[in-house]
């Protein structure tokens, strides 16, 4: 069956068994490889996913749901030459060491940060809380993603 | 790579661009999955593998049969097959090998594979398996279930504490902990058109694991080449074979195509790697005023099925019974003996985050029996560079622990412990606690703990550094930019760096034991020095100067500013052949030569001369109804000699103290039978951004002169102040004693109710 | 090959179930695609609900709230309406999983799910909120305990689905409580839960409703709790007499995550935290 989405601002078309995880089509099939799994039980937030701008985990959706969506994954945020500012602002802080939950942290962080342009520390928490990560403590995620959070503001600082 | 990024590889992983093992589909691969019947102990009768082979897409099941070789791997000891024959020895042995076109095909394949089994008699707990009668883990083994017993002994402890006037007592527990690194053992592999089997796998020990699969699978180990990418994670739980073995044999059967293999998490926590359970029972003696005089204590490690790093586990952990304290008696028995649980291995920690909630608790316990205040009884036996350690080791490294303690007893959590406590809100109570850790560094005595660093000036004129020791997320090969481009006087983005690979890097070791930074930074900057000077020579050829001291490196060029003149490095990379441009260096960690005190029994690894060392402060609060313990605060101040790389010694502190607050709050791979109660994220529970407080690092002034810019090793010691930390502060908070981890809220409240102390 | 059908209008389901009548109903996933991995199933045909907007509509409807059992937990916990005729329910799922397991899971699919620690569950219990059940032949209307059966077990018949919830406004009820006791404070599954409403008069208790979770085999009101608590004033002694009726009521079990006994034990105490409101 063929399913058409877009992917990171682009149309793709493929032909595949419509119950397929989402995170196999994306890795395998689409060379979306910051789509990382980690449990494949919804529990840990490695494979998330913005799925008409909502963040989801791909590895509890099937092909067959993305069919006339729009899919961004970490790639289609920045690349290393122009970095979005979540992007830099994790690389800045220290908020990767082995960088395999990274993808889907900053995902989870830009889901947060378009609903909340400034979260104390807690509200980054909560907003991270469904992506483990099992190095950094997550301190200096909190403090990237605050960072970020500021610079989108304009460096203004409301908290 | 500008200077804004601290870290060679944080932009490309924030991207999501860097490729880990997992992330390798080669053209045409066919993917493996290893069948595990999930029998704790069990005679293997059949395998009936008729029915998966008829499914289309499936191409091979391998059995035992099918291993050539020893079809048995291990570090030190052999003992663990590839794939069971006779016999399945823990729920998480193999007994197949599918070879799959696909996913699907795999996944049905591994659906369809039956076991005869013949359950046989089983032992789970280390305490009954030492015992004459008990159920043989390894039959006809020599020793029993017993796979080391050993002894540390300094003086007369027996004597010492009977004449001691005060002695406190205690037994403690802690759990089978889950390295559960988000990337799960992974890797792919292929056998070339020449022979050699090239593999690529998220792993620890690259250049070990080539004899391991070589005596495995009776090739030859120059045959096997390693690569090792980014691991996503490992923790211990990813040094010596996870996936290799299997790997090689499948590739051995793939007629040249590409295999990938990667475990499910349930498969990683079946089968993969995990902390040593341990039982640990101790006399402390001491003066009145506090002054220790005597340990005598007991260690008994759970190693599982099978050995992996058991002995090494034990001989660390039992290194470290008595705390960075001076005691003159010592005596320390410990055993690291076989059941049917799954296979305990190398975690961070390695035996010192269980022997340190012994140490660290009794110490309390001491403190309390003799009306002392904790911090102060610590700071009156903290050992000093020069003395002499518990096990009659001379301390001629950096040792700065009392700066550790000196740092928590001034800092505001700790001089307000009482105001906060007061102050706790309806229903919770309060408490402040400190816990001091150390931690060896390197593979101890009788290991030559040595890297082989290789520096290159390539013909483009710019330099690359052959890292061989596997960065799993330490930061590493970051570290090694950073004392590489300090050496040669470049940025540090304009180097390269190379993952380990063991066709084009030295053997250097594990990643592992705190060593990486140490001992391969200690041998780049050798290489670095001969490459500087090597190169300093041959620009004073080209400059015409008779004295190449004078010159210096610059950014893509050496100069000679007395005359105002250089050369490009380019130029000169075109001017020399290959193996002139290449400096090899190797440095071997230094080891104790004044040991003072005895062990028998050990393999390897006794003694370490070199320690960190980490001062830990927990605020907890804790709660009446529920019994949840929530960590306030927390902070750690710790000796890691000097500090190269501030960011990173931060980030290797905070990561290991999040490890440590897991294993003291939740973390807990429980087993019945055998069998793991535990299999997934849902039951197994790490903590997740709500779980863990702010966590404060500081980093005492300290040098480590042995150190590549004065550093020690980090990696590990944040790990083992945690749960000591933690245990004592819930004792203050509400006066009861938990000596088994993890601190659930069942355990706390079921304490809270037996004691029903009044809030203060 | 798995056959994903995805329906847009209610006809068009009627016509899907029949023709797959054994196919698995998929709302948000987060239940039944974990469910089919750990049992290593693959449907032959698998109906998703998701395209069928008009099940995810939040909207008053006379003296209740009409919650479509696609509304997933991440709507409801934001949803002016619950916020202000249901805190309760908002405030239980806003503790469901975490942020993208609030955004993929619905309230229909923690329903039939029937876990006895589905988090939604204790406050739909308080609010004594009403199952609609659809299908081809029409709609039936059931009281949550008659929806629950057991764990994992409910009253949905074979070509039937859960189309809304109703939940009576509850503004009147001052009190508005939910406490969810889990291993860890994200990602977790209830090791007991208590949802509370509370109509005060004059800081006296005119109304109490009490139901608990994963301390049964489905979630479980406590009436004798609650008669206890009428008339009187929320008092510490008030709530630990109350407290001891719920833990005589609860029926909790073993397992993994805890045992029965801790349950118990909470259970009660967790009517404690009242007393500090």
């Amino acid at each position: 069956m063929t399913i058409r989405f877009t992917l990171n601002g682009r149309p793709v078309a493929l032909d595949t068994d419509p119950g397929r995880r989402a995170v196999d089509l994306l890795r395998e099939d689409l060379g979306a490889l910051s789509v990382k799994e980690g449990c494949g039980t919804g529990e840990c937030g490695a494979c998330s996913v913005l799925l008409d701008g909502e963040l989801k985990l791909s590895c509890l959706l099937l092909a067959a749901q993305l069919e006339g969506r729009e899919v961004v994954t970490c790639e289609g945020l920045g690349d290393q030459a122009a970095p979005h500012p979540l992007q830099a602002a994790f690389a800045e802080h220290g908020a990767v060491q082995c960088g395999f939950c990274t993808p889907g942290m900053v995902l989870a962080a830009e889901s947060l940060l378009r609903e909340n342009q400034d979260p104390d520390r807690e509200e980054v928490r909560r907003g991270l809380s469904g992506n483990l990560c099992r190095c950094t403590g997550y301190v200096k995620i909190v403090d990237a993603v605050q960072a970020a959070a500021r610079e989108r503001r304009g460096g203004r600082r409301k908290k | 790579m500008s200077g804004r990024f601290p870290r060679v590889d944080a932009l490309s992983k924030a991207c999501g661009a860097e490729r880990f093992a997992a992330d390798h589909y080669p053209e045409g691969c066919l993917w493996a999955g290893a069948f595990r019947p999930g029998a704790a102990h069990a005679r293997v009768l059949a395998v009936h593998t008729a029915e998966a082979l008829a499914l289309p897409g499936v191409l091979q099941v391998l059995t035992a049969a099918d291993v050539p070789g020893t079809n048995l791997q291990g570090i030190v000891h052999k003992d663990q097959p590839v794939l069971c024959g006779d016999v399945v020895r823990h729920a998480g042995d193999p007994v197949a090998l599918v070879l799959a076109e696909s996913r699907e095909a795999l996944e049905r394949a591994l659906g369809l594979l039956r076991a005869d089994l013949e359950p046989l008699p089983a032992v789970f707990d280390p305490r009954e398996a030492m015992r004459p009668g008990a159920p043989r883990v390894h039959a006809g083994r020599e020793g029993g279930n017993v796979l080391m017993a050993a002894e540390i002994r300094k003086g007369d402890a027996a004597r010492a504490l009977a004449a001691c006037p005060v002695v406190v007592r205690g037994t403690f527990e802690t759990p089978r902990q889950a390295p559960a690194f988000l990337e799960t053992e992974c890797g792919v592999a292929r056998r070339l058109p020449d022979g050699t089997l090239d593999l690529i796998v998220s792993t620890q020990s690259p250049f070990r694991d080539r004899f391991e699969v070589a005596q495995a699978l009776g090739l030859d180990p120059l045959s096997v080449r390693v690569r090792a990418p980014y691991l996503g994670g490992g923790f211990g739980g990813k040094d010596g074979a996870t996936v290799q073995c299997l790997l090689a044999l499948a590739a051995l059967h793939a007629d040249g195509r590409p295999v990938r293999m990667a475990w499910s998490r349930e498969e990683s926590f079946t089968a993969g790697y995990k902390r040593h359970p341990s039982i640990l029972r101790c006399e402390l003696g001491a003066d009145r005023d506090g002054t220790l005089r005597a340990l005598r204590c007991r260690m008994v490690l759970d190693t599982g099925a099978y050995a992996h790093l058991g002995g090494e586990v034990l001989e660390l952990g039992m290194e470290h019974m008595a705390g960075p304290y001076r005691v003159p008696h010592v005596l320390v028995r410990g055993f690291c003996v076989y059941t049917n649980n799954p296979v305990s291995g190398a975690m961070r920690g390695f035996g010192v985050a269980q022997a340190t909630f012994c140490a660290e608790r009794m110490m309390d316990r001491l403190a309390a029996k003799l009306g002392l205040d904790p911090l102060e009884l610590r700071l009156k036996n903290v050992l000093g560079p020069g003395e002499e350690n518990a096990c009659g080791v001379r301390l001629t490294g950096s040792t700065e622990a009392r700066a550790c303690l000196t740092a928590l007893r001034g800092h505001p959590f700790w001089t307000t412990r009482r105001e906060w406590a007061a102050q706790a809100p309806a229903r919770t109570r309060r408490g402040v606690a400190v816990a001091l850790a150390h931690n060896a560094m390197g593979y101890g005595g009788g290991l030559p703990d040595m890297a082989a660093a290789k520096v290159e000036l390539t013909e483009e004129g710019r330099f690359r550094v052959y890292c061989a020791v596997s960065d799993m997320g330490q930061g590493n090969v970051g570290g090694h930019a950073v004392l590489a481009a300090q050496a040669l006087n470049q940025p540090p983005g304009e180097l390269d760096m190379v993952l380990p690979d063991t066709e084009r890097c030295h053997p250097s070791g594990s990643s592992s034991a705190g060593r990486t930074t140490y001992t391969f930074g200690n041998a780049v900057l050798k290489a670095c020095a001969a490459m500087t000077d090597k190169l300093r020579t041959r620009a004073a050829q080209f400059l015409l100067c008779d004295d190449p001291a004078s010159l210096v490196l610059e950014s893509g060029r050496v100069v000679w500013p007395g005359a105002g003149k250089s050369v490009p490095l380019a130029l000169m990379a075109r001017f020399l052949p290959r193996d002139d441009r290449v400096c090899v260096a190797e440095f071997v960690m230094p080891v104790a030569r004044e040991v003072s005190g005895s062990s028998r029994g050990f393999v390897l690894g006794f003694p370490h001369l070199l320690f960190a060392y980490s001062a830990h402060l927990a605020r907890v609060e804790l709660d009446e109804l529920t019994g949840r313990v929530r960590v306030a605060d927390y902070f750690a101040a710790t000796d890691g000699g000097g500090v190269v790389l501030p960011q990173g010694f931060e980030q290797q502190i905070q990561g290991g103290a999040a490890q440590g607050l897991g294993l003291a709050l939740m973390e807990d791979c429980a087993s019945r039978d055998g069998r793991l109660l535990t299999p997934d994220f849902s039951t197994y529970l790490v903590p997740t951004a709500l779980d863990l407080p702010e966590i404060g690092s500081l980093a005492v002034p300290s040098h480590e002169s042995s150190g590549p810019g004065g550093l020690k090793g980090v990696g590990e010691v944040a790990m083992d102040a945690p749960l000591p930390a933690v245990a004592s502060a819930v004792e203050q908070a509400a006066g009861i004693r938990l000596d088994a981890a993890p601190l659930t809220p069942e355990r706390v409240l079921a304490a809270l109710r037996r004691t029903r102390k009044k809030k203060p | 090959m798995t056959r994903v059908l995805l329906p847009a209008t209610l006809p068009e389901l009627w016509e899907a179930l029949a023709a797959s009548p054994g196919a698995p109903l998929l709302a948000g996933g987060t239940d039944l695609l974990v469910r089919l991995r750990a049992r290593r199933q693959r449907p032959e045909a698998l109906v998703g609900l998701e395209r069928l907007a008009e099940l995810r509509t939040i909207r008053r409807q006379g003296r209740s709230l009409r919650i479509g059992a696609l509304a997933t937990h991440a709507m409801i916990a934001g949803h002016p309406l619950v916020l202000r005729h249901a805190p309760v329910l908002a405030r239980a799922v806003s503790e469901v999983g975490g942020p993208a397991i609030r955004n993929m899971g619905t309230l229909g699919g923690n329903l039939c799910t029937a876990s006895p620690a589905g988090d939604s569950l204790p406050a739909l219990a308080v609010l004594e909120a009403r199952v609609e059940l659809l299908s081809a032949g029409g709609t039936r209307l059931l009281p949550l305990s008659g929806f629950l059966l057991g764990p994992g077990r409910t009253a949905l018949a074979p070509g039937e689905i859960v189309g809304a919830v109703r939940v009576p406004l509850a503004a009147d009820f001052q009190v508005q409580h939910f406490e969810k006791v889990g291993r860890r404070a994200a990602l977790a599954i209830a090791v007991v839960s208590l949802a509370v409403l509370a109509r005060l008069e004059k800081g006296v208790v005119a109304e109490a409703r009490l139901a608990v979770g994963s301390a049964a085999p489905t979630v479980l009101r406590c009436p004798e709790a609650e008669e206890l608590l009428r008339g009187g004033r929320l008092t510490l002694s008030a709530l630990e007499r109350a407290a001891k009726a719920v833990r005589v009521a609860v029926r909790p079990i073993d397992d993994a995550r805890a045992s029965a006994g801790y349950r118990r034990q909470v259970a009660g105490n967790l009517l404690l935290r009242l007393a500090d409101l």
